[in-house]
C-alpha cells in the first residue's frame, strides 16, 4: 500500500480513490476484509484521523460497509461496483478527451489511432 | 504532600554526591589534623625531654597536656567546616540555576508537574535544611572518633580529656553551629532558614524579570530585613527600651514567622504567574 | 479545545506575541509554521504557563491552565529535560512518580518501536535517540493534548521518518497534537489544520484538507500566497 499523495488534493479522497482503483482492477474482491482504520493510517503514512475521514466517504459512497465488531468489507452491491468501474473509465476517458480536443482531430481517425494503440498495448502486456 | 516528599528525595539525590564529597574532605580533613597536631606536640615533647633533657613534669608544666581544643583550633578542624558552610551557600543559588543551565533544561519537567509550584520551593529549602543538619550531625558523630584517635596517639601523663560538649561550649566559634540552649537553637538555624527563604525569593524574582528582577530582589531583601529589626528598632531608638528581653524576643519571632511566610507567599506566587523558563 | 486568544508578550521593548489567536481540537493535528524567531516556542510555553504574558487568553478545554491541567495536557520541548545521569528507566520512574496518568504500557511499547534500551544513559545517547526519549516520555503520559516544539529539526533522517510514523499509529489518536515547525517538507500530508505565523500574528488559520478540496492548493501554495503578499 504505497501511495504516493500529491498535495493539492485532499489526502481522504485520495486514498478513497486508492480503494477504488484496486476495486476496478479486481485486487480488492467483492466482500473482502480490509485493513483497520489504525493500520490503514500506519500503512499509508498518514494520520488517523485522515483514514477515519476516508473510510467514512467509503461507507456514505457504499463502497465499504461495517457490521458491528467486525472488521469493514468491501462491497457486495454489484451496482455499486459497476459504477465505480464506470466512474474510473469517464473520469479517464474525460481527461483524455479534453487534453486531445485542443489538437483538433475528426473523432474517426482519433478512434482508430486509440483501437491501434490499445491493442497494440494489451498483446505487448500479453 | 507526597509529591512533596518525592521532590525532597529527588532533589536530595541530586546533591548526595556533593554531599558525600564534602563529608569525606570533612572527615580526612579533620583525621590528618588529629594525626598532625597529636604529632607534632610529640615530637616537641620528644625533643624537649630526650634532646634537651628536661623532666617530663617540667614540660608539663611549661607546654601543658594536649587537649582537643588543640586540634579544633587548628585549620585542618576548621578548614573542612567553612568549606561545607561556603557548600551549603553555593548551593543555595546552584539548586535553582542548575534548572535552568545546560541543554537539558530540568525546569521544564519541574513547572510541568502536576502539582503545585510550591512544592518545589519546599523541597528545595528542605534539601538545603536537610544538607546543613546532615554537616552537622556527621561533625557531632566525628569528634568522639577524633577523640578516639588522638587517645590512641597520645599517652594518658600527656593527655587532658575533654567530653564533646566541653569541647563545643569551649569554643565560641563551635557555638554557633551548635548553640547551647533550645532558645539559641531557633535562633540561629531560624535565622538561617528564614535567610534561605530570602535569597530563594530574590533567585525566583531574578528568574522571572532577569536584570529587573534582581533589583526587586535586593529590594525584596532590604525590605525583609527591615521588617526583621523592626521591633530591634523601635525599642532602641523610638521607645526608649520599653520592651522585656522576652518580649522583644517573642516579637522578633512573631516578625520572623511573618517575614517567612511573606517570602512563600511571593515565591508562590512568582513560580505560578511570573517565572519564566 | 485549546483557544489561545489574543495573547500579547514583550521581551523587555520587543513585543514576540502581538495578539495570538487560534484554536487547536481534540482529535487533530494542528501545525504552527513559522520562520525561526517568529514566537512559536513562546506560543507553546505560554499555553503550560512556562512563561508570562501580558494580554490575552488561553483556556485548555474552556478553562484557565492550573496544576491538574497537566495530567490532560504535556509539552515535549525541543530538548530533552531530563537530568543527563540518568537512565531511560531512571527518567521513566521519575515519571511515573509523578503522574498519574503515566501509561507504562504505552511507555514500553514505544520503547520497542523506537528500539530503545531503557537501560542507556541519556547523555549516552545519541541525538536521534535523545528525541526519541524525549517524545516517549510525552507520549506516554495518557494526555488529551500534545504539544510538541520542532520534533524535526536537527535529527538525521532515519529517526525522522521513525518520529513521523508516531504520527501515524494511534499514539496520537484521538488527541490534540500541537506541533511546531519552520519547514512543513514531508509532513504536509499528516496535518489536519495549519496556522500561519508571522511577525507575532496568525496571518492564516485553515483545515489543510479544506484548502485542498475547496481550492486545489496545498499548505505550501497557501504558505507562498500568505508570505508573498
Amino acid at each position: 500500500m504505497n501511495v504516493n499523495f500529491n498535495n493539492r488534493d485532499p489526502v481522504y479522497l485520495q486514498i478513497v480513490r486508492y480503494f477504488k482503483e484496486k476495486i476496478a482492477i479486481g485486487e480488492l474482491e467483492p466482500g473482502q476484509e480490509i485493513p483497520s482504520r489504525r493500520e490503514l493510517a500506519n500503512r499509508m503514512k498518514v494520520n488517523p484521523n485522515t483514514a477515519q475521514r476516508a473510510y467514512k466517504e467509503m461507507e456514505e459512497q457504499g463502497l465499504i460497509y461495517t457490521e458491528k465488531n467486525h472488521p469493514s468489507k468491501i462491497t457486495t452491491d454489484n451496482k455499486i461496483l459497476g459504477q465505480v468501474r464506470t466512474e474510473l473509465l469517464v473520469e479517464a476517458v474525460d481527461q483524455f478527451v479534453t487534453s486531445v480536443r485542443s489538437i483538433n482531430v475528426p473523432v474517426e481517425e482519433l478512434l482508430d489511432l486509440v483501437k491501434e494503440k490499445y491493442t497494440e498495448n494489451s498483446e505487448k502486456e500479453v | 504532600m507526597k509529591n512533596y516528599l518525592q521532590l525532597v528525595n529527588f532533589e536530595f539525590n541530586r546533591i548526595a554526591k556533593l554531599f558525600t564529597v564534602l563529608l569525606g574532605i570533612t572527615f580526612v580533613a579533620q583525621m590528618i589534623g588529629v594525626v598532625v597536631q597529636s604529632r607534632s606536640y610529640l615530637n616537641m615533647a620528644n625533643e624537649k625531654m630526650y634532646k634537651e633533657m628536661m623532666p617530663q613534669a617540667e614540660f608539663l608544666e611549661n607546654f601543658g597536656q594536649m587537649s582537643f581544643l588543640q586540634i579544633a583550633r587548628s585549620s585542618w578542624f576548621f578548614g573542612p567546616i567553612a568549606l561545607c558552610i561556603a557548600g551549603v551557600a553555593f548551593y543555595i543559588f546552584f539548586i535553582w540555576y542548575r534548572d535552568w543551565i545546560g541543554k537539558n533544561t530540568f525546569i521544564y519537567r519541574l513547572l510541568m508537574l502536576p502539582t503545585s509550584r510550591l512544592n518545589i520551593f519546599f523541597a528545595k529549602i528542605t534539601t538545603i535544611l536537610i544538607m546543613t543538619f546532615g554537616f552537622v550531625a556527621v561533625q557531632l558523630i566525628i569528634i568522639p572518633i577524633e577523640m578516639l584517635v588522638m587517645k590512641a596517639m597520645v599517652p594518658d601523663e600527656f593527655r587532658l580529656d575533654m567530653g564533646v560538649v566541653e569541647v563545643l561550649t569551649t569554643m565560641p566559634e563551635l557555638t554557633l553551629i551548635y548553640p547551647s540552649s533550645i532558645m539559641q537553637f531557633i535562633f540561629h538555624y531560624g535565622l538561617g532558614l528564614l535567610a534561605v527563604s530570602i535569597l530563594f525569593t530574590g533567585i525566583l524574582f531574578e528568574r522571572s524579570f532577569k536584570w529587573k528582577g534582581i533589583f526587586a530582589g535586593l529590594l525584596y531583601g532590604g525590605i525583609a530585613v527591615i521588617v526583621l529589626i523592626l521591633p530591634l528598632l523601635l525599642h532602641e531608638f523610638v521607645l526608649n527600651s520599653y520592651f522585656y528581653p522576652i518580649e522583644l524576643f517573642v516579637l522578633e519571632i512573631v516578625m520572623g514567622l511573618i517575614v517567612f511566610a511573606a517570602s512563600i507567599w511571593v515565591s508562590g506566587f512568582l513560580l505560578k504567574n511570573k517565572v519564566t523558563v | 479545545m485549546i483557544e489561545v486568544k489574543g495573547v500579547e508578550k514583550r521581551y523587555g521593548l520587543k513585543k514576540i506575541l502581538k495578539g495570538v489567536s487560534f484554536t487547536a481540537n481534540k482529535g487533530e493535528i494542528t501545525c504552527l509554521i513559522g520562520i525561526n524567531g517568529v514566537g512559536k516556542t513562546t506560543i507553546l510555553k505560554a499555553i503550560m504557563a512556562l512563561t508570562p504574558f501580558q494580554k490575552g487568553q488561553i483556556l485548555i478545554d474552556g478553562k484557565p491552565i492550573d496544576k491538574h491541567s497537566f495530567e490532560k495536557i504535556t509539552f515535549i520541548p525541543d530538548s530533552l529535560t531530563m537530568l543527563p545521569n540518568m537512565t531511560i528507566n531512571e527518567a521513566m520512574e521519575f515519571m511515573k512518580d509523578f503522574y498519574t496518568c503515566w501509561n507504562q504500557k504505552r511507555a514500553n511499547e514505544l520503547l520497542g518501536f523506537f528500539r530503545l534500551d531503557p537501560s542507556n544513559r541519556i547523555s549516552s545517547l545519541s541525538k536521534g535517540n535523545t528525541a526519541k526519549v524525549n517524545l516517549l516520555l510525552g507520549l506516554a503520559l495518557d494526555v488529551d493534548y500534545v504539544l510538541m516544539d520542532e520534533p524535526f529539526s536537527g535529527i538525521d533522517l532515519f529517526s525522522r521518518e521513525e518520529i513521523a510514523n508516531v504520527f501515524t499509529s494511534h499514539l496520537i489518536e484521538n488527541r490534540g497534537v500541537i506541533i511546531t515547525t519552520h519547514e512543513i517538507g514531508d509532513i504536509e500530508h499528516l496535518l489536519d489544520k495549519v496556522v500561519l505565523l508571522d511577525d507575532g500574528l496568525v496571518t492564516k488559520e485553515f483545515s489543510a484538507e479544506e484548502a485542498r478540496e475547496k481550492e486545489g492548493k496545498s499548505v505550501i501554495d497557501v504558505m507562498r500566497e500568505v508570505y508573498q503578499k
